[in-house]
């Protein structure tokens, strides 16, 4: 299997990751979308550090990644316990005090 | 040796982790009974790393990742500068003022230890880390006040907005380094060749295409931290919900580290004396992107600036239209514009600080943050009110002030770089930035007060905020002190 492959798949859940994005209501949903988006990115580096890298860069790029994203999804998941308790939905369309 | 060498080179670095973990420990000693002890710890934190900062002269390279140079260390003492005068804001903000508020200063110490990454790497996974770090402290500060819908939802869509452009910069990163076989910004730009597989320029002489994705996909996460258009929505929500001290930070520090990062990716990458010829040219193009999101991103600031009848909203949205004016310098990719947008930054960080310590007194003052509630405070609070009125004038960018001088800076770089349309426009958005700043000073001067109750009066914060006038106007009509170190700090294309 040809590094084409391994760019289409990750295009393809960048997109897919985009459209959780969008269309979702639900901040469980948006934050898989994010998710979804950091991956992507994870399999391009690990196919690109595969086919034509010739140091550890882009695995090491991945990993850090994945820690990143654990981390993020720490604190994400904090706010939104938060919010829950506080306004009683995780839909960011009715968490919306603040505007003019 | 070796080793110790770098660990040498990143001391300051290693200063501000070791006392965000000693603000921690003393919180946890004194049972977050007394914060104030934690807000000290961190004020000696800020000051022994900026001597430890200020003892670095040589130009060394660490560990192959960390740039310890001038341009690094001019938005590394500006974050210690900027933090400092919030940790002052903290302390001295009367509804802040509370027990159990000493992690609020390790997460400031800890989005300081990644502003000090983020502007001084050509690694790209430093940067993407020092980012990161600043994020997720900037997340939990934004919703500091768990009780608080307002910081509740401003946390969730910073978090939101935060994650979603993270996440395209770092596919923009895995794209560029599938194009070049390399993280490190100065390879990318100096090596490869015709025929050769690696760097930016046997890419470029392929397809341009491909590595414009790539780097406007990067250039999102640095439009997000710099609130640009298009990603300046969070700016409003997040500024006006998150605690006011935070606010501060963010739209200061935060977005200093933005375009500290944004000029060394630009400038190591395309405009560096050794970067290849290609991708040099290439750069201009990026530029001519850059110019034309400066131009929506003052218009949109400024235009929906006009209607805001919350003060910090208000600033929110100048904010992001000095991102714009900012972006004006970035844009004419070489060192004019680049010392422009340096001095510029300098500038916004007495003017800005300042506006949002004024907001903090009045909100100290009357409760909210609206602009009907500042009615004739001119009158019972006369000397903050003058102050803010120079703040006020150096943020339109009138003389005699050092945003008079920045903003002259800023058009004459445009100019001379052949964007003579763009500080066209910038010229027509400082006329409208005129009326809704003014619109405060109105209200302060010359409406009749509400009620007939004095405000307490608070010295050292009122102190404070003269200060930063008398810097503004003063280093308006003396710029020397500024530009000198602005010059000696410009050692990034060199």
């Amino acid at each position: 299997m040809g590094l084409e492959a391994y760019v289409v798949v990750a295009t393809i859940l960048f997109g897919l990751g985009i459209a959780c994005l969008i269309t979702r209501r639900n901040v469980i949903y948006v934050l898989m979308g994010i998710e979804m988006i950091l991956n992507s990115a994870n399999i391009n580096f690990v196919a690109f550090n595969r086919f034509n890298g010739d140091g550890m860069d882009g695995r090491m790029f991945a990993i850090f990644v994945i820690i990143l994203a654990a981390a993020e999804a720490a604190v994400a998941l904090g706010i939104v316990l938060n919010v829950f308790q506080l306004f009683g939905t995780v839909k960011p369309s009715d968490v919306d005090l603040l505007r003019e | 040796m070796e080793y110790w060498d770098g660990m040498k080179a990143i001391a300051p670095e290693l200063w501000l982790t070791g006392f965000a973990l000693l603000a921690l420990l003393v919180d946890l000693l004194t049972k977050g009974r007394n914060s104030r002890t934690v807000g000290y710890v961190t004020l000696a934190g800020l000051g022994v790393t900026a001597l430890a900062l200020m003892g670095q002269s040589e130009r060394v390279t660490a560990f192959g990742m960390v740039e310890v140079d001038a341009f690094g260390r001019f938005f590394k003492l500006f974050t210690l500068a900027a933090l400092a005068v919030v940790c002052v804001f903290v302390m001295s903000d009367r509804r802040e003022r509370q027990h159990g508020i000493g992690e609020y200063y390790f997460l400031l110490l800890g989005a300081a230890v990644g502003i000090f990454f983020m502007v001084s790497t050509n690694n790209l996974l430093l940067l993407v880390l020092g980012l990161e770090l600043l994020s997720l402290a900037s997340y939990s500060l934004a919703g500091f006040h768990k009780g608080n819908k307002a910081s509740a939802e401003a946390a969730l869509k910073y978090v939101i907005f935060g994650g979603l452009s993270a996440g395209v910069m770092i596919f923009g990163i895995s794209l560029l380094y599938g194009l070049t076989g390399t993280i490190d910004l100065a390879e990318m730009a100096t090596l490869g060749g015709e025929g050769l597989p690696r760097g930016l320029v046997s890419q470029l002489a392929a397809s341009p295409i491909p590595v414009g994705i790539a780097v406007t996909m990067v250039l999102a996460g640095f439009a997000y931290k710099i609130s640009a258009v298009p990603f300046h929505f969070w700016t409003p929500d997040v500024y006006q919900g998150a605690p006011t001290p935070v606010t501060t930070f963010l739209a200061v520090a935060s977005k200093a580290a933005g375009f500290g990062a944004l000029l060394r990716f630009l400038g190591v990458m395309f405009v560096r004396g050794d970067v290849q010829g290609l991708v040099a040219d290439y750069g201009g193009q990026v530029g001519l992107l850059i110019a034309v999101l400066a131009a929506i991103t003052m218009t949109v600031g400024n235009v929906s600036a006009l209607g805001q009848s919350s003060l910090k909203r208000l600033l929110a949205f100048s904010s992001v239209a000095h991102a714009g004016y900012l972006l004006m310098g970035v844009a004419t990719m070489n060192n004019e514009g680049f010392s422009a947008a340096l001095y510029y930054m300098a500038a916004y960080y007495f003017m800005n600080l300042g506006a949002f310590g004024v907001v903090l007194y009045f909100e100290g003052v009357n409760g909210n943050d609206h602009i009907d509630s500042l009615k004739g405070l001119g009158r019972k609070a006369p000397l903050v009110s003058i102050v803010m009125v120079a703040f006020l004038v150096s943020l339109t960018g009138l003389p005699p002030t050092m945003g008079y001088y920045g903003k002259f800076l800023l058009f004459t770089a445009a100019i001379d770089n052949g964007m003579t349309w763009l500080a066209v426009i910038a010229g027509l958005n400082s006329a409208i930035s005129l009326f809704y700043y003014f619109r405060i000073a109105k209200a302060l001067f010359l409406e009749e007060p509400s009620d007939e109750s004095v405000p307490r009066t608070q010295p050292i914060f009122t102190g404070m905020l003269t200060a930063f006038g008398v810097c503004t106007v003063l280093f308006g009509l003396y710029v020397s002190p500024i530009m000198q170190w602005v010059v000696s700090s410009m050692d990034l294309l060199g």
